[in-house]
C-alpha cells in the first residue's frame, strides 16, 4: 500500500513539475515573441487593418476555364485588397447540380458561396438554402444594380420577389454565320440555282437546314480541310437541351396578342402544369433537330460546347447556334482562323407556329422569332451556412462589379457574357481585344434580350430533373434509338410524374410565378 | 470463471471491427434496404417520406431505362468478360515460359490493372475523339475512315468493352498464369510420351485442371463488370441515347440525379440479389466441376 502511495506520489510530482516547466517555457517564449513583435512592428498609425484578414471563403464553380476561370483570376486582387481567400472548388459541371444541393440539404461538405445556373434558382433560392442581398445591394454602390440589365437584374436573379443572387453572366443563344461563305457572290449564284431562293443569313429554321446543306461536306474555304454545314451540341450531359428549346421556341411560342398565344408555350401549360413538350410543334422542331446530324462531323453526336466553339473558331463550320462564348473566341488569334471571317444574327424563326390554344398550325405572314435566354446566365448565392456573409458579399461586389465584369465579357475564354448596360455602351473596350467591329455582335445580342417575344428559360423547382429527363430523350432520338415522337412522348410521362412528385400545385403557382401570372 | 474471462476479453479485442462493420457495413445495408420500401426523395427532405410497400420494385418493370440499362450490363458481362477470359488465356499460354521477355511481358501486363478507371477513362477519352482524337488522326493518315468510338449506338458499348478489356485482361492472363504453373510438369510429360498434340494437351490437361481457377477468375470479373460505371461516367456518361448506360450508372443517376433515393435503393437491391444468383450459379457449376 505505502509502495503504492509512493509510486503514486512520484506520478503527480513528475506531471506538475513538467507542467510547471511547460508553463515557464511557454511564459518565457511569450515574453521573447512579444519582444521580437515590439521591435518589428511599425508605429500603430502606420497599420492598415486588412477587413477580411483571415477570412476564408469557398466557393464551388464548375470546371474551368469557362465561368470559374474569372473567380481563380481575380481573386488575389480581392485578397490584396481585403486580407480575405478565395478556395475555388471545380466540379464537372454535369455533377454541378447535385454538388451544391446535396451539400445544401445534407451538409457534408460546406460551401459559403455557390456558382450555379440560373436554372436552378428554384431549387436554391426555392429551397431556402442561400441569403437575401436585398439588404446588401441597396447599400452597395459598387455593384451598381442599375447598371445591369432588368431580365437579369430584377428577373433572374430574383425568386419570390427578392434578390438572392448576383448575376455574373448574360447568357442567351445566337447565330454564328461564316461571312465568307454567305456572302460569296460564287456560292450565292448556285446555292439560288440549287434552292430557288437568295443565299443569306438564315431567316428560317428551313434555311438554316438549306444553308447548312448546302455547305456540308466540302472545302468551300479552301484551306485544304473539308468543312460542314453546322455544328451543334448533341452529346447527353451536355447543353443539347438548351439547343433544343433555342429551336423549338418558334415552333411554338406565338408572339403576345395573337389570337392563339398561350404563355410559358415552350414548357407547360400555365392553368394545368401539364406539359407541351410533346406539341406538333416541339415534334416538327425535333424532327429538324435530328437532320442536323448529317448535316455536321460525323461524330457531332458527341459533341458538347467546346466542340461546337473549338471546331468553329477553328474554321470547321459554316453555322453555329452558341452563347455569347464563340464570339469572343474568334477574336482571340491563338485558336482562332475564322477572325473577319464571323457574322452574327438572333436566332432564325418560322412561318408557321403550333398554337397550344387552338390546337392547330397557325400560318405566320412574317417570320414567327422567338430567341431563347437559354441558361439565363451564371450566379452567385450566399449560403445560409457562410460564416462570414458580408466578406462573401464584398468578394461578389467586387467580382461583378461594372469595372471587374467588363475585363471577362469582352475577353475568351471566361464564359462571361454581356449583361450590363454598360457592356454594351463601352465599346472601347471590346475594340482592344476585337480585330472586327464589336458593334454587330453586341447588337445582336442586345436585340436578343430585348426581343419581345424573348423567351425565359425554365425557373422553378426541379427545373433539373425535368431537363435531364428530357436530355436522355433527345440523346436517344438523336442517335436513332427511339423516334422524335416517342422520345417526346416519353419526356411527357416523366415530366408528368416529376410534377406529382413535386407537388402539382406548387409547382403550377411557382410557373406562373416565373411567368409573371401572379 | 477463467473461461468466461477469456471470452470477455475475446469480445472487448473484437468489438470495434464489429462496430465498425456495423456502422459502415451492416446498418447502410439494411438502412438503403428500408429505404427501397419508401419514396424518400432528398428533393423533398423537408417534406419526409412514406412507406410504399413494393412499388419501387414494381416500377422497375415498367421503367424502359432500368430494362435497357440491364440489357447493356448483361452485354457487358457475357460479351466483355468471355472475350477478356479467350484472350486472358491464350496469352497466359503464350508467356508462360520462363524466358526474360515473357517475365518482362508479365510486369508490363500489370501496369493498366494498376491504374485508375477514372484516369483511363480520360485517357481513353481524349484518344477515341472522333475530331480530335490521335487514333482517328492515325487512321486519316492510312485513308481510313474515323470511328465515332463514342458517339455511335453501336461503336460505343463495344468501345468501354474494349476499354475494360484493356484495363482488366491482364488479371485473368496472371491468375490463369499462375493456375498453368502449378499444374505438375508430369502431366505434360506423360502426355508428350503419348504423342499427344499441342491442342489435345491443352483439351485434355491444362484446360480441364484450370476450369476451377478459371470460373473463380470468370466470376470475379463478372461480378466487377456488372457493377461497372467509373469508365462508362468518364468515357459516354451512358449515351449516345442510353446505349452504354450500366445499371449500376442508372441508379447513381436515379439517387444523386434525380435525388430519388427510394428508387435507387431499389435498384441497388436489384442488382445485388442479380449478382448473388449469378453467383450462386457459378459456384455450383464451379463445386461440379471438381
Amino acid at each position: 500500500m505505502k509502495k503504492s502511495l509512493l509510486w503514486l506520489l512520484v506520478v503527480v510530482m513528475s506531471i506538475s513539475m513538467i507542467a510547471v516547466f511547460s508553463l515557464a517555457g511557454c511564459k518565457a517564449a511569450a515574453e521573447e515573441k512579444a519582444a521580437v513583435e515590439e521591435e518589428a512592428t511599425p508605429p500603430e498609425e502606420e497599420v492598415v487593418a486588412l477587413p477580411y484578414e483571415g477570412v476564408e471563403l469557398s466557393v464551388v464553380s464548375t470546371v474551368g476555364p469557362f465561368t470559374s476561370g474569372p473567380i481563380k483570376d481575380h481573386s488575389p486582387e480581392w485578397t490584396e485588397m481585403t486580407g480575405g481567400k478565395v478556395n475555388l472548388i471545380e466540379v464537372p459541371f454535369g455533377e454541378l447540380f447535385e454538388k451544391i444541393m446535396s451539400s445544401l440539404i445534407g451538409e457534408v461538405e460546406v460551401f459559403d458561396i455557390v456558382h450555379y445556373s440560373a436554372a436552378y434558382i428554384g431549387d436554391i433560392a426555392g429551397g431556402g438554402y442561400v441569403i437575401p442581398l436585398d439588404d446588401y445591394i441597396a447599400a452597395d454602390e459598387r455593384i451598381a444594380w442599375d447598371d445591369i440589365l432588368p431580365s437579369y437584374g430584377e428577373g433572374i436573379a430574383a425568386w419570390d420577389g427578392k434578390t438572392y443572387s448576383v448575376p455574373f453572366d448574360g447568357d442567351n443563344h445566337i447565330l454564328y454565320y461564316r461571312s465568307d461563305a454567305i456572302d460569296n457572290p460564287e456560292y450565292k449564284e448556285e446555292f439560288k440555282k440549287e434552292y430557288g431562293y437568295e443565299l443569306a443569313p438564315p431567316k428560317t429554321w428551313e434555311e438554316y437546314e438549306d444553308i447548312a446543306r448546302y455547305f456540308n461536306g466540302w472545302d468551300w474555304d479552301n484551306d485544304g480541310k473539308v468543312n460542314y454545314g453546322t455544328l451543334e451540341y448533341m452529346a447527353r450531359n451536355a447543353q443539347t437541351f438548351w439547343a433544343y428549346f433555342s429551336r423549338t421556341a418558334p415552333y411554338v411560342c406565338l408572339p403576345l396578342g395573337h389570337e392563339g398565344y398561350v404563355p410559358g408555350g415552350l414548357f407547360f401549360n400555365a392553368e394545368t402544369m401539364e406539359p407541351y413538350i410533346n406539341s406538333p410543334g416541339h415534334i416538327k422542331s425535333l424532327e429538324n433537330f435530328i437532320r442536323m446530324i448529317e448535316l455536321g462531323p460525323p461524330d457531332m453526336l458527341g459533341y458538347a460546347a467546346s466542340e461546337v466553339r473549338g471546331g468553329f473558331v477553328a474554321g470547321d463550320g459554316a453555322l453555329a447556334l452558341d452563347w455569347g462564348d464563340i464570339g469572343t473566341m474568334a477574336q482571340n488569334p491563338e485558336i482562332s482562323v475564322v477572325m473577319g471571317n464571323i457574322n452574327y444574327s438572333i436566332l432564325p424563326g418560322t412561318k408557321e407556329v403550333w398554337s397550344h390554344k387552338l390546337q392547330e398550325w397557325v400560318e405566320m405572314t412574317e417570320v414567327n422569332h422567338a430567341p431563347f435566354l437559354a441558361f439565363g446566365g451564371w450566379l452567385f448565392s450566399i449560403t445560409n451556412n457562410c460564416k462570414n456573409p458580408d466578406a462573401a458579399y464584398d468578394f461578389l461586389s467586387f467580382l461583378t462589379s461594372p469595372d471587374i465584369s467588363i475585363k471577362d465579357a469582352v475577353t475568351g475564354l471566361t464564359g462571361v457574357n454581356p449583361y450590363r448596360y454598360s457592356h454594351f455602351e463601352n465599346v472601347d473596350a471590346w475594340a482592344q481585344y476585337w480585330e472586327d467591329d464589336p458593334k454587330l455582335y453586341l447588337d445582336t445580342i442586345m436585340e436578343t434580350i430585348d426581343h419581345p417575344n424573348v423567351q425565359l428559360d425554365l425557373r422553378i423547382p426541379g427545373a433539373f430533373r425535368y431537363f435531364d429527363a428530357l436530355d436522355v430523350n433527345l440523346s436517344r432520338a438523336l442517335s436513332g434509338e427511339i423516334s422524335a415522337e416517342q422520345a417526346l412522348n416519353n419526356a411527357y410521362d416523366e415530366w408528368e410524374k416529376i410534377t406529382d412528385e413535386l407537388d402539382r400545385e406548387k409547382q403550377l403557382n411557382l410557373y406562373r410565378a416565373s411567368l409573371g401570372l401572379q | 470463471m477463467a473461461g468466461f474471462k477469456k471470452i470477455k476479453i475475446k469480445h472487448i479485442f473484437i468489438l470495434p471491427t464489429v462496430l465498425i462493420l456495423f456502422a459502415f457495413g451492416i446498418f447502410p445495408a439494411v438502412a438503403s434496404l428500408l429505404l427501397s420500401f419508401t419514396n424518400f426523395s432528398l428533393a423533398k427532405v423537408g417534406e419526409g417520406f412514406s412507406f410504399v410497400g413494393l412499388t419501387n420494385y414494381l416500377r422497375l418493370f415498367s421503367d424502359a431505362r432500368f430494362i435497357l440499362s440491364m440489357r447493356n450490363t448483361f452485354i457487358y458481362v457475357i460479351l466483355g468478360v468471355g472475350f477478356q477470359y479467350i484472350v486472358g488465356m491464350f496469352l497466359a499460354m503464350l508467356i508462360y515460359e520462363e524466358t526474360k521477355i515473357n517475365k518482362f511481358y508479365r510486369v508490363v501486363f500489370l501496369i493498366p490493372i494498376m491504374l485508375t478507371p477514372v484516369a483511363i477513362g480520360y485517357t481513353w477519352r481524349m484518344m477515341l475523339h472522333g475530331t480530335y482524337g490521335p487514333i482517328n488522326h492515325l487512321l486519316s493518315i492510312i485513308n481510313l475512315p474515323g470511328i465515332p468510338w463514342l458517339s455511335s449506338t453501336i461503336v460505343a458499348p463495344l468501345t468501354i468493352m474494349l476499354v475494360d478489356f484493356w484495363q482488366w485482361t491482364p488479371f485473368m492472363i496472371l491468375a490463369l498464369l499462375a493456375g498453368r504453373m502449378s499444374i505438375s510438369p508430369e502431366y505434360y510429360e506423360a502426355a508428350g510420351v503419348d504423342g499427344a498434340s499441342k491442342a489435345q494437351v491443352f483439351a485434355y490437361i491444362t484446360f480441364p485442371i484450370l476450369l476451377p481457377v478459371s470460373l473463380t477468375v470468370i466470376l470475379i470479373r463478372a461480378i466487377e463488370v456488372a457493377k461497372i460505371v467509373d469508365i462508362i461516367y468518364v468515357l459516354t456518361g451512358g449515351g449516345p441515347g442510353v446505349s452504354t448506360e450500366s445499371i449500376t450508372l442508372y441508379g447513381y443517376i436515379s439517387g444523386v440525379k434525380q435525388f430519388n433515393l427510394g428508387y435507387a435503393s431499389s435498384i441497388a437491391y436489384t442488382i445485388l440479389v442479380a449478382i448473388m444468383v449469378f453467383g450462386f450459379i457459378f459456384l455450383r457449376l464451379k463445386e461440379r466441376f471438381k
